[in-house]
């Protein structure tokens, strides 16, 4: 693992990378690098088996500096293009997860020719009508004094899953840990919290416009981000396929690592 | 100089829950079922309770409290300024106090420059204007994202002093309420500008934007108890960095109070209400039973830095003050003083010499208390608790604060 700190527009921003091989850029969720631990996980080890994965952690998160000024997907957006020219990455493939899927699929449908291949886990950032996307913050209040059970109820397959445990444990987690959980929290909330909830309600009909082919990875149990706006993805996406982790909830590529980084990297190779 | 100032504050909590509520409902706020509201009980409600109020100025109480909270049974004002107009109506003296119009909920601030204008009009200059961000709990009524709600906040409240304070119209070239023509009518009745007051529980960023706009400020938590003094001393602290100094008129705090002729009489007058509203209206605020909502990683408002400091002293599934299990502990947690006059008097007196405070905002109707017990409690402590609290506090502020002259403008309570 190394990484390292690019200074765009006087701020700071932390990227992570992991193997050797073509660029993929990694763009994390809720259950992920930058925003739970401060190491990889399982799943990126896998992942790095395929690829040079580079993982920059959002505005505000881990050590990338927070950005006041961002108040919608279209700040973030463009604070990806900054970090694309600083990290010269001009064609790559493009991972992304929950919010981070959401990033992938918005920069995709604006820059489909800097991208090879793109893959969507669990990916908020559309509407569907009937199947609004989880309230992850009234989910992330303690209930009992000190329970984040209904939060890993949301986030995997069950809140006694030992990787939900492990990466959002009850009480007070370790502090470094806590204030990584937190800060995804935050930017989250510049994004998600009113409506539009974590959506874009232009994005569904700029998807036909992601010419890359797309493999669209969708937990079994998601409770966070229904399963229609896979299917969603996978339908409007022309050259896309949707693939379910069987027994796995919102966060796959958490809960399994091996199936979800194999899934990728055959994908990757075709 | 003045005695210490004594507001009456009327919360207006949902009276009717059944007494299996706690067992059978999850939360008393935000998402509590509204299919519990019970249209023949409530006839009257309202009136009952600004009549409470308007009892309140009649005994000599200095002024009046309202507050917003959506939602819930712990308050049933989400709009605190129809209220204040009903009170400018049928009271006549005491201040009217709003803690305050939660500026992050409104669509634009400006209609709360408008409403307290009006307010302060309709009163004669009896307003005295609380701005506060609102906390968790409200974050969920209006879908209020947290990251930004300080700086939107600070943002609306100096456009509506600007508007009440500048010739108008003028452009409001702001970051989150730009506004081409800003042009209050009416304006205040007040000059320069009614008393502004902030609430706050004890952060340090708070307290700064107080001082530096020459504010008074509020400490909003309930169970401060024997902290109180600390947060005064904070506050002080504050405000000397910023070239100002502290009189007890700059500052305020919440608390809760049952009187009645004997130390036993009182308890067993108020318990039921006091249980109710510990048990009920704080369940989902103040407790951990359900989901607390009123801070946490989910309502992300201050920065990551204040966030681990926080932390570092967080002790998980601590008691708050809707977790206490006896009278004993509720008692030492000094939140809701029970008592005689004497007793009462003897407590709060303690409670003034120590935090140097001269705004008391007392709740006395608590839960589902009846009214005649609630007036029964506020007419004893007109009569025998705050002439006492008025000598002793006049005598110790003339000591402590001699040089404070409250007659000029830039030394009364702003």
């Amino acid at each position: 693992m190394s990484g390292r700190i690019l200074e765009i527009n006087k701020r700071n921003v932390q990227i992570l990378e992991n193997g050797s091989g073509p660029p993929l850029l990694y763009l994390h969720g809720f259950a992920d690098v930058h925003s739970v631990k401060e190491s990889w996980l399982p799943f990126h080890e896998r992942l790095a088996e395929h690829a040079r994965v580079i993982a920059p952690a959002h505005p505000g998160c881990a050590r990338t500096d927070e950005d006041k000024d961002i108040d919608t997907i279209e700040d973030i957006v463009f604070h990806y293009l900054e970090v694309l020219d600083s990290a010269k990455l001009s064609h790559f493939d493009l991972v992304g997860t929950c919010v981070g899927g959401w990033i992938a699929a918005e920069l995709a449908a604006r820059h489909p020719e800097k991208i090879r291949k793109l893959v969507l886990i669990g990916a908020t950032g559309l509407f569907v009508q009937g199947a609004l996307i989880g309230d992850v913050f009234m989910n992330a209040q303690p209930e009992y004094g000190s329970s984040y059970a209904s939060l890993r109820q949301m986030l995997f397959s069950s809140a006694n899953h030992p990787i939900a445990l492990e990466l959002f444990p009850d009480g007070k987690g370790e502090l470094e840990d806590e204030v990584r959980r937190y800060q995804m929290l935050r930017l989250s909330s510049r994004i998600g919290f009113k409506p539009p909830y974590f959506y874009n309600h232009s994005l569904k009909n700029r998807l036909h416009r992601i010419t890359p082919p797309t493999l669209v990875i969708w937990g079994e149990h998601d409770r966070m981000v229904p399963r229609v706006h896979g299917e969603t993805y996978a339908e409007r996406i022309p050259d896309a396929k949707l693939i379910i982790i069987p027994a796995a909830g919102h966060s796959a590529h958490a809960e399994k690592p091996d199936e979800t980084a194999k899934l990728i990297g055959e994908f990757l190779k075709q | 100089m003045k005695p210490v100032q004594l507001f009456c504050w009327h919360f207006m909590a949902y009276p009717y829950l059944d007494k299996d509520f706690d067992e059978k409902e999850y939360t008393g706020w935000v998402t509590v079922p509204n299919r519990l509201w019970d249209n023949g009980k409530t006839r009257g409600l309202y009136q009952e309770y600004i009549d409470q109020l308007a009892y309140a100025d009649e005994l000599g109480f200095d002024g009046m409290v309202l507050n917003e909270h959506h939602q819930n049974i712990y308050g049933l004002m989400p709009s605190p300024n129809l209220i204040a107009a009903a009170l400018t109506q049928c009271t006549a003296r005491g201040k009217i106090v709003i803690l305050g119009n939660l500026l992050p909920l409104h669509l634009n601030p400006m209609r709360v420059a408008e409403e307290y204008a009006m307010l302060d009009q309709m009163s004669d200059g009896r307003l005295i204007a609380g701005f506060a961000p609102g906390g968790g709990p409200e974050t969920f009524n209006y879908d209020v994202p947290s990251a930004n709600t300080r700086e939107k906040f600070w943002e609306a409240a100096d456009l509506i002093v600007r508007s009440w304070t500048e010739d108008g119209p003028f452009a409001h070239e702001g970051r989150y309420f730009p506004l081409r023509y800003v042009n209050l009518w009416p304006k205040p009745r007040q000059k320069p500008f009614p008393p502004v007051w902030i609430p706050g529980s004890r952060s340090p960023s708070t307290m700064i934007e107080v001082a530096k706009r020459g504010y008074c400020y509020f400490l909003s938590s309930r169970s401060h108890g024997g902290e109180t003094h600390r947060a005064q001393q904070e506050f002080a602290d504050v405000l000397e960095k910023h070239g100002d100094k502290y009189h007890p008129f700059r500052f305020g705090i919440l608390m809760s109070t049952y009187v009645a002729e004997t130390d036993q009489q009182a308890r067993a007058e108020c318990e039921e209400g006091v249980w109710y509203f510990l048990k009920n209206c704080l369940k989902g605020h103040l407790r951990r039973e359900g989901r607390q909502l009123t801070y946490g990683p989910g309502v992300p408002y201050i920065p990551a830095a204040a966030w681990r400091e926080y932390l570092k002293g967080y002790q998980p599934g601590r008691k708050l003050l809707g977790d206490v299990e006896n009278w004993q502990e509720l008692d030492a947690s000094q939140s809701i003083i029970v008592g005689s006059p004497e007793t009462v008097t003897r407590r709060i007196k303690t409670l003034i010499e120590k935090a140097k405070v001269g705004n008391l905002l007392i709740q006395f109707q608590l839960g589902n208390m009846p009214d005649p017990l609630a007036r029964k409690s506020m007419k004893l402590f007109a009569e025998k608790v705050a002439p006492a609290l008025r000598d002793a506090s006049l005598t110790q502020f003339r000591k402590e604060y001699p040089d404070l002259n409250l007659e000029s403008p830039k030394e009364a309570i702003q």
